[in-house]
């Protein structure tokens, strides 16, 4: 028995040479996207030139029947393009930005010399879209709206432009409704976006090939701070420490563009021994991973945690091999040759982390509320591993004094966390232009009792060894704050000045808890819960919205910031006097009841008469001329209606319609 | 209104931009999606919105003539009075104009398809507007009869297609196709010679027969003020004048075939002219037909043989043969009530038209479907 054999239905050949200018729109949009966003211009230009003779070739061979070396050769091409993205992805031989984007770019390049079918054309178009779905890796701003409303406009003109192939018509519709669906569609779109929930779904885990692997780590622990601590003498920022006398400057360069569903505090390294002034990690145990780690090979989910949130990195400037993430990670995919997991919980990648690379992280949303950890109770034991963290080092006695002292009301052990963060945050101000710690004072002493004053560090360091003296374990954690946070496009622009540095404690059930005692921010640095809500973020905004710039800006002008409050007003006035102008002020006569009725009812019957009646021809002379008995009584109720303005019923007139002849004589 | 495949696809558009958006929190593909589905909902609007307002235009855009056509033979004063916009003869090619009238402003996109004569026809149009749109599809050699429009439907849908509909139209007819004729005097000089005893169409009877332009001794009462007044020169009424002979034609119910029957229908036609031109009057008869009574008017008898046999084919009529000084009976096959209808008639002839054996002392013509004789 033969099987059958599984086809599509066939699809009609695209005769619309606008539909298919539409289609290479779509994708020059896409390509443009890839050049703006990817930084990379050989395979996109020859993509868009080779798309653009391909689409003309296929317009015009569009009713031939397909020839089997074409085919074969494109066949070919297709697999040579495979190779290229095989070789680029994974041997690096090109060094191609975005090999998978080039191999899209590639494929629709070949596969326009065989653009026949609308198939053809809606496959081309979906390829359009990955490829603008790889440029939206790269995309961080508003401008890329601009390039996706523009493919969607292709997209759209596409199907209007095949439908009326279909329909046998030329391209054309009604200017003033289509325009009315599009803004309808716009705002109605916006609506939406704002107003319904983005729901959070479990990530897509890529595809990894593992290949031989000859990876070697380089270096030891580098700051991810950088330039938080500026070390003389390695500007690279490798260090193994934070030293608390020095401090480096903070510029406003963007480092990272982070998107995430959530905003939070990106960790990085984490130290635990404090020696005269500086943090080292005293932990140096290691675990090799590969590139991708699923969520088997890390820690268990924290306890009735809040779900999931994605973050992308895109790195703008060479930093060191270091991943920052939101903790506790869920699953992370870095595209390096391996991955190494220090002791506590921080990845690094096996070299520095160059501007364009990005790494996505999945991370837990931890369920941290004041409720939840005072009712995580106090530490009735602690474990053996958790005693370094309860090394203060050389703190004095008189920090410990004060620590004691600030804590002495609170009642739980989260309460005794809080006091202490709270106080520092009250009692400090922050400041980055502090002087040199003076040679022979403890930095901790020096910033608690002396200058009162401080950065991050400091406060992250005093607040570290003062939770220790109560016996409560705790460790200083450096990385970056969020940044600036865009909750309509889900995204942070980090900057040099985001480095910051925060402490993390230690609670029975939950783990290791973020506590910032830094000057205005919250004390419990937990992750804030993520707005699925665009209206949300946008309700986030609004208080931000002050007219202060804007009237600077015209107070600036002096006389002259008189003139746009002018131009408004002689615009509105000119407006105002055009709608004046047209409008018509006559008042309309309100027909008379059966009058609108009646008329049309003698417009049809003169119509299924075969002939209108001529200008100069009465109704009556009408009547007579089309020697038609049966419009008698109606040419009587019109003359009566016109002439002595007495005008039949509406009921009187549908029983006179009754009488008109029912069916026309040539004319439908 | 109902979703078409694009409507899947959209909406699956819509899932995969929401699916993506989910796994990897990338806000955009969150507005794409809500756009596309936007996109849908307007769309169902815009449909809905575009299905009313729209009625089908049919009619005969111009009439090509075929060779032999009896228009040239045709006066002015009698083409004045033919239908709208002009008489269609068999052999006639035709101008058909289809198109969509948009009362309510501008619509679009839309198509037709329906059926004249058997032709299939299909149109689009990306948009309507106000003032209406119109295509002219030619049609080929008219045979005699009705030109019906049938199975015709307005589609209509929203630019993208994601929802689409026809609706019907009534079925109707686009133009009435006459049966050629010829003068047949020449075959019949007998009647000839009757005929130049009737007396033209001047005379003084009392039934009005027409207007025609004023001539130096015409009373002044015959003047008819108000088509002077519109043709700006004098118009005189004309009267019938007495004792003009009736032509009674009786046709054959039931030809055997549509040749026999168009060629019936040409020499009653061709009958009825010359008997209309000799001022005579003519009436139509078949046993069980609504007959057609005595007149002048060319254009009602020509519109009843257009008809033939339909007119006579239901049988429900049952009417007695007209009366006339002359009784002319034409069919093709050998019908008794016919003949006897004929054989009451002291002046009588006829024409059999193919092979039928028919058995009457009625004088009787010979003749084939070829045309003209």
């Amino acid at each position: 028995m033969k099987a059958p054999r599984l086809r599509l239905p066939p699809s009609p050949i695209e005769h619309s040479a606008e539909g298919r200018a539409l289609v290479f729109s779509g994708f020059a949009v896409a390509v443009l996207a890839i050049v703006i966003y990817g930084q990379d211009y050989v395979v996109p230009v020859i993509g868009v030139a080779a798309a653009g003779a391909g689409n003309v070739v296929s317009y015009r061979e569009r009713s031939l029947k397909r020839g089997f070396w074409r085919q074969a050769f494109l066949a070919t091409l297709v697999f040579g393009a495979l190779f290229y993205v095989v070789a680029d992805s994974s041997l690096a031989l090109f060094g191609g930005v975005l090999p998978q984007a080039n191999f899209a770019i590639l494929l629709v390049a070949i596969t326009s010399f065989d653009l026949k079918t609308r198939r053809n054309c809606y496959s081309s178009l979906w390829i359009s879209l990955a490829i603008l779905y790889l440029a939206a890796v790269y995309a961080w701003d508003y401008t890329f709206a601009v390039l996706v409303a523009m493919w969607a406009a292709c997209l759209a003109g596409f199907w209007l432009a095949s439908h009326l192939e279909r329909i046998g018509a030329r391209l054309a519709a009604p200017r003033r409704a289509l325009a009315f669906a599009a803004l309808a569609t716009l705002g109605l779109g916006a609506l939406a976006f704002v107003a319904l929930p983005q729901p959070a779904g479990v990530p897509i885990s890529p595809l990894i090939v593992s290949l031989p692997n000859f990876t070697s780590f380089r270096g030891d622990i580098e700051s991810p701070a950088l330039p938080l601590v500026q070390i003389a003498g390695d500007p690279a920022g490798a260090t193994k420490s934070v030293d608390l006398h020095f401090r480096g400057r903070l510029g406003d360069a963007p480092v990272m563009y982070v998107r995430t569903g959530a905003p939070a505090y990106w960790r990085g390294l984490v130290f635990d021994t404090y020696r005269g002034g500086v943090w080292t990690a005293g932990i140096q145990g290691y675990r090799e991973m590969q590139p991708y780690v699923p969520p088997r090979f890390l820690p268990a989910a924290p306890p009735d945690n809040l779900g999931t949130f994605v973050q992308t990195y895109r790195v703008l400037r060479p930093l060191p091999g270091v991943i920052d993430a939101a903790y506790p990670v869920e699953s992370l995919y870095a595209p390096v040759a391996a991955l190494r997991e220090d002791a506590y919980g921080t990845f690094h990648t096996p070299e520095a982390l160059k501007p364009g690379q990005t790494y996505s992280v999945v991370s837990y949303l931890p369920n941290l509320t004041p409720a939840v950890l005072r009712a995580d109770g106090t530490l009735d034991r602690l474990p053996d591993h958790l005693r370094l963290y309860l090394d203060t080092g050389a703190m004095s006695a008189r920090a410990a004094e004060l620590a004691a002292q600030v804590t002495a009301g609170a009642g739980s052990y989260y309460d005794r966390v809080i006091a202490l963060t709270s106080y520092l945050q009250r009692t400090y101000a922050y400041n980055l232009n502090l002087p040199p710690v003076p040679a022979g004072r403890d930095p901790v002493d020096w910033f608690l009792f002396d200058v009162k004053t401080g950065y991050c560090e400091q406060f992250a360091t005093a607040e570290t060894l003062m939770l220790r003296s109560l016996g409560i374990p705790a460790r200083l954690v450096s990385g970056y704050a969020t940044g600036d946070y865009d909750p309509v496009l889900n995204q942070a622009v980090v900057r040099e000045h985001d480095a910051h540095a925060w402490v993390e404690v230690w609670f029975a059930h939950h783990g290791w808890v973020p506590v910032d005692p830094t000057p205005g921010v919250s004390p419990l640095a937990a992750t804030q819960f993520p707005s699925h809500w665009a209206a949300g973020g946008v309700a986030k905004l609004i208080p931000h919205l002050t007219l202060g710039v804007p009237m600077a800006a015209l107070g600036s002008l002096g006389v002259l910031g008189a003139l746009p409050a002018a131009l408004a007003i002689a615009v509105a006035v000119v407006v105002a006097f055009a709608w004046v102008r047209r409008r018509p002020w006559t008042r309309r006569r309100r027909p008379a009841p059966g009058e609108n009725e009646l008329l049309r009812l003698y417009e049809r019957a003169q119509r299924r008469m075969g002939r209108r009646r001529a200008p100069p021809e009465t109704p009556r002379e009408y009547c007579e001329a089309m020697r038609a008995g049966e419009l008698s009584e109606l040419t009587d109720a019109v003359n009566e209606g016109v002439y002595a303005g007495r005008w039949p019923t509406p009921e009187r007139v549908r029983e006179m319609a009754s009488g008109v002849p029912a069916k026309s004589r040539r004319r439908l | 209104m109902k979703p078409t495949p694009r409507v899947v696809g959209a909406v699956a558009l819509w899932l995969v931009l929401e699916w993506y958006g989910a796994t990897s929190e990338v806000s955009w593909l969150f507005l794409l999606g809500a756009w596309v589905a936007a996109l849908v909902v307007v769309c169902a609007a815009y449909a809905w919105w575009n299905r009313s307002g729209l009625l089908l235009h049919l009619s005969v855009a111009a009439v090509r003539r075929g060779e032999g056509s009896p228009v040239e033979q045709l006066p002015d004063s009698l083409l004045a009075h033919g239908p709208l916009p002009e008489p269609v003869f068999e052999g006639d090619g035709l101008d058909l104009e289809v198109g969509l009238d948009a009362p309510r402003g501008p619509r679009g996109p839309a198509w037709v398809s329906g059926s004249v004569a058997g032709r299939r026809i299909q149109l689009g149009v990306g948009l309507v507007p106000r003032t209406g749109w119109r295509a002219t599809q030619s049609l080929g050699a008219a045979r005699r009869g009705v030109i019906g429009a049938s199975g015709w439907r307005i589609g209509t849908s929203d630019p993208l297609a994601f929802f689409a509909g026809t609706r019907a139209c009534a079925d109707g007819e686009i133009a009435l196709v006459l049966p050629r004729f010829a003068s047949l005097r020449e075959r019949h000089e007998a009647r000839e010679l009757e005929a130049s005893v009737a007396a033209p169409r001047s005379g003084a009877g009392s039934e009005m027969f027409g207007v025609r332009e004023y001539r130096p001794g015409d009373s002044l009462r015959r003047i008819h003020w108000r088509s002077s007044a519109r043709h700006g020169e004098l118009v005189v009424r004309e009267y019938e004048p007495p004792g003009l002979r009736t032509l009674a034609i009786l046709l054959d119910p039931a030809p055997p075939s549509t040749e026999l029957a168009d060629q019936v229908a040409r020499l009653a036609a061709s009958e009825a002219w010359d008997c209309v031109m000799d001022g005579g009057r003519v009436a139509l008869w078949a046993p069980g037909a609504e007959p057609v009574n005595p007149t002048r008017d060319l254009w009602s008898v020509l519109e009843w043989l257009a008809r033939y046999p339909d007119a006579a084919s239901d049988g429900s009529a049952a009417t007695s043969p007209p009366r006339g000084e002359e009784v002319v009976v034409v069919t093709a096959s050998p019908n008794v009530d016919l003949i006897e209808a004929a054989e009451l008639s002291r002046h009588r002839r006829g024409w059999v038209v193919g092979d039928a054996e028919v058995t009457t002392d009625v004088p009787l013509e010979r003749v084939g479907t070829r045309w003209p004789l």
